[in-house]
């Protein structure tokens, strides 16, 4: 009886256990997940703005659009995109973005003033002065990506 | 305003136009307008990083960045113009043998870290003008530090060996088959943009695998994963177009809008982004009309 009861609890706890267990891989994934989101987002936005400079069919307006996105993009909370050890399997984010996290949290929120030139830029419509603020937030992802993202294969 | 200088407008590191004064130790004074074609091909051959340590905070050119391999780590020689620590003393002769054969002043043999099996393709007019170029550059009295290399790596008496299986000694002859601009763009891969020492995998010996030429590599410099550029569709760039390729060489972009980083971020920023437009489209070109590997 008693050594029933016993077993119970061990499979009940082994159970639970396990059910953390894949609450955490979970969330790890879902993290990725957003993050991968978040830079696919600001992607495509550099990419309509290339449109427009290279003049390869872009419009002003994909250009005040995308450093809307941009933006707000780069007003996510770089913590919780990147929360300790989210790293691993397909993930390119190397470890020491933990180590250095100061200097990997300082790229990112560097990225914010390159947005808001582009935005100024956009404004203006002036497809010189895209181009140029355009460049600057080409740089800030690239610092970071230098640093702490490892190549892909 | 054309699309063409609007891109330039956008490079991430502005050109630096004149070369700039003459240098302490330089015995002769080359022609100014060999020392200006000898910073395009600087540029282009990549000389820069590897030769400074920039996370040191050392001087240009100076020397003393590591580069970490399989076979051990390389510690880079300085090679500007000062006569003891330098590359002062080097005679023109030796300076192109050294490129041409991978032979120091001497007979010392160097090892194939410094990529000459891609250099020994470049002309000797473009090794002239890149010593005069050389010449100017502030001289530097770093001492060089010795390498930290795994035996049988680290012993330069077996370079030989490695030469004679990898070595193809000089420059490529243009091929009259093809256009003007391919045969370009093959001279910037090639020989000065050296892209194959990242982008070609290695066998155990440290030799590029020219089955595999382009397809990339699991062990790339400092341990990085490499690329496959070859026109493959999926493993490959096959998507991109040419506009596209030369638009990444200069500002660092990807088709959809991605930024490159790692060894990639820095040949962008120290080489092909202060090529002439022309140059990026024909390494485009080129990098098309390879074979194509999965
Ligand atoms: C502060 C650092 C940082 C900045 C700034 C940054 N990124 Fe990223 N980015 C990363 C890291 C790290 C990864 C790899 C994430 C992973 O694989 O888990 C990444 C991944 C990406 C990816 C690949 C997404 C995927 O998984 O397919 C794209 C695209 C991207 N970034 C675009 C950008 C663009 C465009 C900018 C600038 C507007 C930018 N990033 C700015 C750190 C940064
Ligand atoms: C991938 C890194 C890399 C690049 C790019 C590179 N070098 Fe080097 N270079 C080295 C290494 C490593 C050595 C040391 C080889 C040895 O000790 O045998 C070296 C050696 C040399 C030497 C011999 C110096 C001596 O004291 O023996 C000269 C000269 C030289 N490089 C010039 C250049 C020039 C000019 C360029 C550009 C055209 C260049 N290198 C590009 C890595 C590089
Ligand atoms: C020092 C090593 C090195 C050299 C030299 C080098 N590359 Fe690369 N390359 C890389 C790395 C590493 C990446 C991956 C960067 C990343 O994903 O962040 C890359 C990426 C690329 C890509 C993008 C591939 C993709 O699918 O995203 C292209 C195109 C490319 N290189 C072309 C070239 C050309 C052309 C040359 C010669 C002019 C060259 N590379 C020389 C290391 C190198």
């Amino acid at each position: 009886m008693a050594s029933r009861k016993f077993l119970t609890i061990t499979a009940a706890s082994t159970l639970l256990a396990c059910l953390a267990c894949t609450a955490v891989a979970q969330d790890k994934e879902s993290v990725m997940k957003m993050r991968e989101q978040t830079m696919k987002t600001m992607g495509g936005a550099m990419q309509a703005t290339g449109k427009f400079v290279k003049n390869e069919g872009g419009t002003v307006d994909d250009v005040k659009a995308a450093a809307a996105r941009l933006t707000e993009a780069a007003s996510k909370d770089i913590a919780s995109l990147f929360p300790a050890g989210s790293t691993g399997g397909e993930s390119r984010a190397k470890p020491e973005i933990w180590t250095s996290w100061d200097v990997f949290a300082k790229q990112w929120a560097d990225l914010k003033p390159a947005a808001a030139k582009l935005t100024e830029a956009a404004a203006s419509g002036d497809r010189q002065q895209i181009a140029a603020a355009m460049g600057g937030v080409g740089k800030a992802c690239g610092t970071c990506h230098d640093q702490f993202r490892a190549p892909k294969q | 305003m054309g699309h063409r200088s609007l891109i330039l407008a956008i490079t991430l590191v502005p050109v630096a136009l004149a070369a700039s004064g003459p240098s302490a130790v330089a015995a002769e004074t080359p022609p100014a307008d060999a020392v200006r074609r000898g910073e395009y091909v600087f540029n282009a051959a990549g000389c820069l990083g590897c030769h400074t340590d920039e996370k040191g905070g050392g001087a240009p050119l100076a020397g003393g960045r590591g580069l970490a391999t399989p076979f051990g780590t390389f510690h880079t020689p300085n090679i500007t113009p000062d006569p003891t620590h330098g590359i002062g003393r080097w005679t023109e002769a030796q300076f192109v043998k050294a490129f041409r054969e991978g032979e120091g002043p001497g007979g010392t043999h160097l090892f194939p870290a410094f990529p000459y099996a891609s250099y020994t393709r470049m002309t000797d007019a473009d090794l002239k003008d890149l010593r005069a170029y050389l010449m100017t550059r502030p001289a530097s009295a770093q001492a060089n530090r010795p390498h930290d290399l795994d035996p049988p790596f680290g012993w330069r008496f077996l370079l030989p060996v490695w030469k004679a299986l990898y070595l193809d000694e000089g420059p490529l002859p243009d091929d009259p088959s093809k256009p003007a601009e391919w045969n370009r763009g093959r001279y910037l891969v090639e020989a000065l943009g050296h892209c194959g020492e990242c982008h070609t995998p290695r066998d155990w010996m440290g030799g590029m695998d020219q089955d595999r030429r382009f397809a990339g590599s699991s062990e790339g410099p400092e341990g990085d994963k490499i690329p496959n550029i070859t026109p493959e569709p999926k493993a490959g760039i096959g998507g991109w177009s040419v506009g596209d390729i030369a638009s990444f060489l200069e500002i660092g972009m990807t088709p959809d809008g991605d930024f490159v980083g790692s060894g990639m971020g820095e040949v962008i920023r120290n080489s092909t982004s202060k090529l002439t437009p022309e140059d990026r489209r024909a390494i485009a070109v080129y990098l098309k009309s390879v074979p194509a590997v999965k």
